[in-house]
């Protein structure tokens, strides 16, 4: 039971940051919000891709990972597809790994 | 025309839920994670599943068995609290496109909103394509594979090899920057996404959990609005 009450109250909270914000701003947004908002997915998408790439295990390293990210950026800027990213991204990923390149740990 | 709408809604569910394929393997690989790491720490096939359609939150998910046993339940609920902080920012900057919708729909919406269908999503809208159906078909999907893989983590629960051996951890930044592409408009948006990159990184290494794509998210945009004021397109 104990269980099943962690798991709502962590369901609460959950609902609680991803509702909040799309509930409370509305029509009448004051210009100057509006234009700050227009540059949050950038600033949020190469926050979530940049740490992942460059420090993957809690050190700034240049290691299969970075690599893979720089391969799937070319495929991204060329393609604009998810997919096509993925895919060149982790062949890069995989041929660097077979030639050898660490793997930070 | 009240017919076609609803076709046009269904058709952006469909095409919703198709966006996410690519994301599968990746989503499930956790997936399956999760579930073997939920059945170590003694949570039963049904909790282990329970969680996940409950919670539905990947990053923190794993956090809470972490600390499960060890920690009180009210910081296990602080924590996840703490590590979707994040989905404030997202919240907010897709709050615009939602305006209109009733309370339930934009509540459903939320519901299931992650990382991966928010930026979906946001990449939809800003091509022009206003499609709430997008929206909740790119929620449902991510979900359905999250789902998926920890329900047959928790019933098998037998070791899997990591999937960052493979780079399947990679899937998500990848996605991530094949989505990023969308919004590169101008070099005021190219200079933004360099600079929150660079604040990420450091911020990753400084601060605890996800904070860094808050401090990131936040000090990057508010740069934007910056440039614009010295910077003409």
């Amino acid at each position: 039971m104990r269980n099943w009450l962690i798991f709502l109250g962590m369901g609460l909270v959950t609902f609680l940051t991803r509702y909040t914000m799309i509930a409370l701003l509305g029509r009448d947004l004051p210009p100057l919000l509006q234009r700050w908002l227009r540059y949050v997915p950038a600033a949020v998408l190469a926050a979530l891709v940049a740490p992942a790439a460059l420090a993957p295990h809690g050190r700034v390293q240049l290691g299969a990972e970075a690599w893979a990210v720089a391969a799937g950026a070319l495929v991204a800027w060329r393609t604009r597809s998810v997919l096509w990213t993925i895919v060149g991204g982790l062949a890069a990923f995989w041929l660097l790994r077979i030639l050898g390149v660490t793997v930070g740990v | 025309m009240r017919v076609c709408a609803r076709l046009n809604r269904v058709k952006g569910f469909q095409r919703g839920v198709l966006a996410t394929m690519p994301l599968g393997l990746g989503i499930l690989a956790f997936g399956l994670l999760y579930g073997m790491v939920a059945r170590q720490i003694g949570l039963s096939p049904v909790e282990t599943l329970g969680m996940s359609l409950i919670v539905h939150a990947g990053s923190s998910q794993f956090v809470a068995l972490g600390m499960w046993g060890v920690a009180s339940a009210g910081a296990i609920v602080l924590t996840t609290l703490v590590v979707n902080l994040r989905h404030l920012l997202m919240g907010a900057s897709i709050a615009p496109y939602l305006q209109g919708l009733s309370h339930s729909h934009k509540a459903l919406l939320a519901l299931w909103m992650s990382d991966e269908s928010y930026a979906l999503a946001m990449a939809e809208y800003e091509q022009g394509q206003v499609s709430p159906g997008y929206f909740l078909g790119a929620n449902v999907g991510v979900c359905l594979f999250w789902w998926a893989g920890g329900w047959l983590g928790g019933l098998l629960g037998v070791a899997i090899p990591d999937p960052a051996e493979y780079g399947l951890d990679l899937v998500f930044p990848l996605a991530f920057l094949g989505l990023l592409t969308a919004f590169l408009k101008d070099r005021h948006h190219v200079v933004v996404a360099l600079l929150s990159g660079a604040l990420a990184v450091l911020g990753a290494l400084l601060l605890p959990g996800k904070w860094y794509v808050i401090l990131a998210g936040l000090a990057g945009s508010a740069v934007g609005l910056l440039l614009e004021k010295v910077w003409r397109r």
